[in-house]
């Protein structure tokens, strides 16, 4: 921390909060007592404390709905922002605003959602899965152009930190690796904090940009989890006894059955992955040599 | 031959230009303005340019043939041409190794009359980089040559496996050859074999090396200044269409599991890994490693050729780093912000910002509209539109035209 407050160099924290309705409307109805608005409570704590740590921080929290990516904060410029209503209580205006805003673009997106289900005749299956590489897009977007306005001599460090609940939607997984090489390319670190299952795609995005992966063992604990292992800038992070680093599953999966395969055919026109030899590539129709046995039997005697 | 069937003229053979008027200060005295246009209309070019729908060859095996004749210690370029060569050089490398991870890059060099080469043909950006930085120490002298270096080059890739893409990029500051034979029987032998030859000329045109990129496929272009030499040298990086000979197969790979150190599991004995076989000192020794899943033996860093088994080793997202270039998003269409009936401010999907500019770009499938500087961000650097992204409808097209 003692870094951000350096003269000339502010940072940039970017949240995607997984608004999945299914996931958050499970949690709700399970046992345990954890809600969408006890999480929001906590993120606009880790907001306004990473706001609090340098003047010039910024924040920027974007929700990943399952159809949508919403900027739940800042609000968009063209709209005047609407009077949220300022504690008179001597708090700082800023962190009112953060709450303020959170809470009302989200009550609006759920709103949304209600009138859409309630419009239709018979509701579709929601899907239990959010679209958290369009978020991140936006973000890098975001990330890129506050860089660009960021004047000549002063650095802006960016992270991102993706709260996730639902599961990985594994039709995204060419979009979601895109955004993790291009934040690898930006220095951009990419944090994943997990509230249910492992997400094999996030642990890639957080070992390839050097960030840190959590899977939080207690749901109740969240604040103090993300307060501990997400605020704190990377510099200091070295300086800390954080959870160790996970061991990350870099196998690839077939395009033919989506088993995790350690030897694999690849495909040399689209590389596609098969997990036995095929003479026709089914993603690009290419019909190959059959030059297996032979070449490999000259290998093995050189 | 090929050259007159070229129907772009030169440029001095053209209409007269006056690039000047282009030009033209808006009411504050600014240039920035028109600056400004000429740069977008020079992005949609580029974006216009690129051809869609091609197969390309994404596996690489690329000789940079660099010029160290007396020619390159000229000092247009500063400090002088190889100096500033090599600067650039190293970028590329890095580039090429970032946007091309399962492909392979070798080093030559060309003085005196001969050619000679600096790195075997490896897929390890550190040790071409470490060799290029070494280049400019070397004096340039004597004279560059053309046949040599080709048939160097020719040498090393005509054992190359046939699906491979094979290229030859040479810079060349000298505007003449000293070739011990007919240099044109060597360009015949480089298109037999199915070799792209691409030249960047660093003083003017030379005419033999205009036929040899036309006989074989590649590019030749002369530079103007630094800035352009590194956008050719960048252009370089993305593969190019491979030639209807190429051939396609199926190529064995190995995915290996990395292992890391752990004090828990005592069993795992720390072990020597393949690549630092050779090296004096400890590094590498270690229980962390990648292992080869077909004969185990250890490497530090993937993507790699196993050595005892030539198993070539890569990891899921080296591959993906690829993908890209197969499924490139579609370029957005331009639109007048004046033709947009909204109320209010039009604001940009991605970066969240109020669109000041009179276009505005809108993607043909999520139909989101985006500003200049999104539109250039999503096409060059992150190759996926945020819009698109964020669809759910989209996520099945797209995962539906990438099976088709």
């Amino acid at each position: 921390m003692a870094d951000s407050n350096e003269k000339g160099s502010s940072s940039l924290l970017i949240i995607i909060l997984d608004t999945n309705p299914v996931w958050w409307g499970r949690k709700k109805a399970s046992d345990e007592q954890f809600s969408l608005s006890h999480c929001v409570d906590c993120i606009s704590v880790l907001a306004n404390s990473h706001l609090m740590l340098a003047h010039k921080n910024k924040l920027a929290v974007i929700a990943a709905h399952t159809d949508n990516s919403v900027f739940l904060y800042p609000q968009y410029p063209g709209k005047k922002a609407e009077a949220v209503k300022l504690p008179d209580d001597g708090q700082y205006e800023v962190f009112g605003q953060v709450e303020g805003q959170l809470r009302a673009q989200l009550k609006k997106l759920i709103m949304q959602d209600k009138e859409q289900i309630d419009e239709m005749y018979d509701v579709p299956e929601q899907p239990s899965d959010s679209l958290i590489a369009g978020a991140m897009a936006v973000a890098l977007c975001y990330a890129h152009r506050l860089e660009k306005e960021c004047p000549i001599g002063e650095a802006l460090s960016t992270r991102l930190l993706v709260i996730k609940g639902s599961e990985d939607c594994p039709s995204q997984y060419m979009n979601f690796m895109n955004a993790v090489f291009t934040s690898q390319k930006q220095n951009i670190i990419i944090d994943a904090c997990i509230l249910d299952k492992d997400s094999g795609l996030l642990q890639q995005a957080c070992d390839i940009t050097g960030g840190m992966y959590l899977k939080i063992p207690q749901l109740q604990g969240l604040l103090q989890y993300l307060m501990w292992v997400f605020l704190p800038d990377p510099s200091t992070r070295t300086k800390m006894a954080l959870p160790p680093r996970a061991q990350v599953d870099y196998r690839a999966a077939c395009f033919c059955h989506r088993n995790l395969i350690d030897i694999g055919y690849v495909c040399s026109v689209c590389l596609s992955i098969y997990c036995t030899f095929s003479p026709i590539c089914s993603t690009c129709q290419t019909t190959f040599k059959i030059l297996g046995p032979q070449k490999l039997k000259r290998k093995k005697k050189s | 031959m090929a050259a007159e069937e070229d129907d772009k003229g030169y440029r001095w053979e053209t209409e007269y230009e006056k690039t000047w008027e282009e030009l033209r200060e808006d009411e504050s005295g600014s240039l920035q303005a028109s600056v400004d246009s000429i740069l977008h209309r020079a992005k949609k070019r580029q974006l216009l340019e690129r051809v869609t729908n091609v197969r390309l060859g994404m596996m690489r095996h690329l000789y940079l043939v660099i010029d160290t004749s007396s020619a390159m210690s000229d000092q247009d370029l500063k400090p002088w041409r190889l100096k500033a060569s090599t600067k650039l050089l190293e970028c590329f490398v890095e580039e090429y190794f970032d946007q091309n991870p399962i492909s392979q890059l070798g080093l030559l060099f060309s003085q005196n009359k001969r050619a000679e080469k600096i790195t075997e043909l490896g897929g390890n950006p550190r040790r071409h980089i470490s060799a290029l930085q070494e280049l400019p120490s070397r004096a340039c002298e004597g004279e560059f040559s053309l046949q040599n270096s080709l048939d160097l080059a020719l040498q090393h890739l005509r054992h190359m496996p046939s699906h491979a893409s094979r290229e030859v990029l040479i810079v060349m500051g000298s505007l003449t050859t000293c070739d011990p034979g007919d240099v044109r029987e060597s360009i015949k032998a480089m298109s037999e074999a199915n070799i792209r030859c691409s030249v960047i000329g660093l003083s003017a045109e030379v005419r033999v090396c205009k036929n040899l990129c036309q006989q074989t496929g590649g590019s030749y272009n002369v530079i103007l200044d630094e800035a352009h030499f590194k956008d050719l040298l960048l252009s370089q990086v993305t593969p190019p269409p491979s030639s209807a000979s190429t051939e396609s197969s199926l190529i064995k790979m190995g995915f290996p599991h990395h292992s890391l150190a752990s004090y828990k599991d005592d069993k795992e004995k720390p072990s020597m890994c393949m690549c630092h076989l050779d090296s004096q000192s400890s590094q590498g020794f270690s229980t962390s490693g990648y292992f080869c899943p077909q004969c185990k033996s250890k490497y530090c860093e993937l993507p790699v050729e196993c050595k005892a088994c030539s198993l070539t080793l890569v990891s899921a997202p080296h591959l993906a780093r690829s993908y890209h270039h197969l499924f490139p998003p579609e370029a957005y269409k331009e639109i007048l912000t004046s033709d947009i009936l909204i109320d209010g401010p039009i604001c940009c999907y991605a970066c969240h910002s109020e669109i000041v500019d009179p276009h505005v770009y809108v993607c043909d499938k999520c139909e989101q509209k985006f500003c200049l500087d999104c539109d250039l961000f999503t096409h060059e650097t992150l190759h996926s539109c945020p819009g698109c992204a964020s669809v759910r409808s989209l996520q099945n097209v797209q995962a539906t035209a990438s099976v088709n």
